[in-house]
């Protein structure tokens, strides 16, 4: 199936988890309260009752997001060039992804729960998680394009078919031009 | 010591815009045409690129609005920041390699131009230019006032300017702006850009150090107290709640790709192969320069919820109030010199892609060619189009703070809907029509409009710039797919074979 079946299929998804939050009453607060003293400050007041009519359409959405994200990404390669390497890299990027945001979300979940939770590099677990996983779990596929580049982004034969091009184009144009 | 304090701040300000006004002057000397003027003759080195990408995403937003965001709301918005390696990711993946190829082969100069070469609809093109005039003018007006007050605030610790008003404070901040601007065009900007990124790094680095150790507990101790005044802010999603943060994840996530004066300096490289050095050295600039927006605006938060500081007048006063109070003064001096260049950086680039829109984009598709002597109309339309973004900058400060925030909407939001489906999908997918271009920019500048103009409150914090996107994403797919594949020219379907 071509990749553009499969951003439609998460954009479709986002927009159906979109639609029942929008639609599902919002609880007091849901997007923070006003400090009842410190003007300008927002507080975020009971979170578990925030997500009470919406249950973990949060985790999903984020879900469809990172699938949508990495569809995204595999479009960005020439048909032709992807092959198995290519795939599983793509697949275990996508899985680290999935994997930080299980953790981040269940970890926050349990707060929500037990109000209680560890600090790490001075944040709490899932701030860390947010901090350095969110964006380490992307960063795998800025460097799987540096690290591959030549393989699948910029293989020196298509710099050469684009050099033929350019040279086609600058010969039809000054053949134009005389 | 307050005086000196006040004079060494200053004067690293000044040093920093005398700087750019040199700059200006040595690049004009190696701008001869409009291509050197918009896409610096297709000649720029990895290094300035890679700077000038990144010091063009953080803007005065990442140095004062950031950390007040975070002053205000917790951690909600830092996840505009954590999106920054998939934002990255899809720009290089889907659209670096294209749009460079696409310029050298059809010698093309703005992104306008690049959508008709895909498309070959004119409507398309006038579509894609005027969403970029209306994005540059309240970018632009934001970032003049943002740059103008911060000049204010330091003129008004000195005896000799301490009354200075804001009109002068505009004048002189557009002034500095305009000079390297209209002399360098874009090769003054991305020269400056360098410096500005460097001055961010540094400055993001060192604070976030300071911040560190404010609190004997280090951000440890921030956490914790935090944490004992109710905690939602200090946890991953902030006091705005979950699809407040996933939907700026969302959109600044994805709709980095969409933003015109990122995209075209992918147009600017000497060669495609530099891609491999740019994205990582972008990256690396970005996160570093971030962690000022993060660790500022906590521990300033920790500091007024804990009762150590006083209440902020102003949420955005939070980066200076910190540098002010806690920062050493040669370090407060370098991050206000760095609050500048974030600004400054984001305005030239937006100066430079509107004058193209007004004197080469718009008149290519209303009368199938461009003005003669482009480069002379290029300098006119960069003053231009900076005495109306100061004039809107002013006028909304004194009379009606409404048109700034409106013309603000039509910002990164506006960019992301109407241009990732029609750019970065298109340029990667035959398949897509010039009809499903046209459905999808009108549909996200509509949607904007509305939700700007009725003032809907979208429940859960949910960003309607987040709705217009995906908006616009499922409208360009769907009526591309109902649509029968156009052949596309022999030029840009072999592109999009590589």
């Amino acid at each position: 199936m071509k990749p553009i079946y499969f951003v439609f299929l998460w954009l479709l998804v986002t927009a159906g988890i979109t639609g029942f939050i929008l639609m599902s009453d919002a609880p007091p607060g849901a997007a923070g309260l006003p400090h009842e003293s410190i003007p300008l400050v927002n507080v975020g007041g009971d979170g578990a009752a925030r997500l009470e009519t919406i249950g973990r359409a949060p985790f999903y959405f984020q879900i469809s997001t990172i699938f949508l994200g990495v569809s995204l990404l595999y479009m960005g390669v020439a048909d032709h060039r992807r092959d198995t390497r290519f795939r599983l890299l793509i697949a275990g990027g996508t899985a680290f992804a999935l994997f930080v945001w299980y953790k981040l979300y269940t970890g926050y979940e349990a707060y929500l729960a037990t109000g209680e939770t560890d600090i790490v590099f001075g944040f709490p677990v899932p701030t860390a998680w947010m901090l350095g996983g969110v964006w380490g779990s992307f960063v795998i596929f800025d460097l799987i394009f540096v690290i591959f580049f030549r393989d699948y982004f910029w293989p020196k034969e298509d710099e050469a078919a684009f050099e033929a091009l350019v040279a086609e184009m600058k010969a039809k144009n000054s053949a134009g031009s005389a | 010591m307050e005086a000196m304090r006040e004079s060494i701040i200053l004067g690293s300000v000044l040093v920093y815009l005398l700087m750019c006004i040199g700059v200006g002057l040595w690049a004009m000397r190696r701008t001869k045409s409009a291509g050197d003027f918009f896409v610096a003759g297709r000649g720029l080195g990895p290094i300035i690129i890679s700077m000038a990408v990144f010091s063009s995403t953080l803007s005065g937003f990442g140095f004062v609005g950031g950390p007040g965001l975070v002053y205000a709301t917790g951690m909600t918005s830092i996840w505009m920041a954590v999106c920054s390696a998939l934002g990255y990711a899809t720009g290089f993946y889907l659209i670096s390699k294209r749009i460079r190829m696409i310029a050298e082969v059809r010698d093309t100069m703005s992104l306008p131009d690049v959508v008709f070469a895909r498309y070959g609809s004119e409507t398309a093109r006038l579509l894609t230019a005027g969403t970029i005039l209306l994005g540059v003018l309240g970018y632009l007006a934001t970032q003049i006032l943002a740059m103008a007050l911060v000049l204010q605030t330091l003129f008004a610790g000195t005896d000799v300017f301490a009354d200075i008003s804001l009109f002068s404070c505009v004048v002189i901040s557009t002034l500095v702006l305009v000079f390297y601007c209209v002399t360098g065009g874009i090769i003054a900007s991305v020269y400056t850009d360098l410096v500005q990124g460097i001055v961010m790094i540094i400055s993001g680095a060192l604070v976030v150090i300071t911040a560190a150790n404010v609190f004997d507990g280090g951000l440890a101790e921030v956490s914790t107290i935090l944490l004992a005044q109710g905690g939602e802010d200090i946890m991953p999603f902030g006091t705005l709640g979950t699809m407040a943060a996933l939907t700026w994840f969302f959109l600044f996530g994805l709709g980095l790709a969409g933003q015109p004066h990122l995209v075209t300096k992918m147009m600017m490289n000497r060669r495609i192969s530099d891609n491999r050095i740019i994205l990582p050295i972008t990256i690396l600039g970005y996160v570093v320069a971030a962690l000022l927006w993060i660790s500022v605006g906590i521990v300033m938060r920790a500091l007024v919820l804990g009762d150590v500081a006083m209440p902020l007048t102003a949420a955005d006063q939070a980066a200076p109030a910190f540098l002010t109070s806690y920062a050493h003064p040669l370090l407060a001096g370098v991050v206000f010199a760095g609050l500048f260049a974030a600004i400054m950086s984001t305005a030239d680039s937006f100066l430079n892609i509107g004058a193209a829109a007004i004197i080469h984009d718009i008149p290519k598709a209303l009368r199938g060619r461009s003005l003669d002597n482009e480069l002379f109309w290029a300098r006119i339309a960069t003053v231009v189009l900076a005495a109306i973004a100061a004039s809107f900058a002013l006028y909304s400060f004194y009379e009606n703070g409404e048109l700034v925030a409106l013309l603000g909407a039509f910002g990164w939001g506006t960019f992301a809907a109407a241009l990732v489906p029609v750019v970065m999908i298109g340029l990667n997918w035959k398949g897509a029509t010039p009809r499903a271009a046209i459905a999808a920019i009108s549909a996200s500048l509509l949607i904007n409009f509305t939700v700007q103009l009725l003032q809907i409150k979208v429940p859960y914090g949910i960003s309607a710039g987040f709705l217009a996107m995906l908006t616009s994403m499922i409208l360009f797919i769907g009526i591309s797919l109902l649509e029968r594949e156009r052949k596309l020219p022999r030029d840009i379907d072999r592109i999009m074979e590589l």
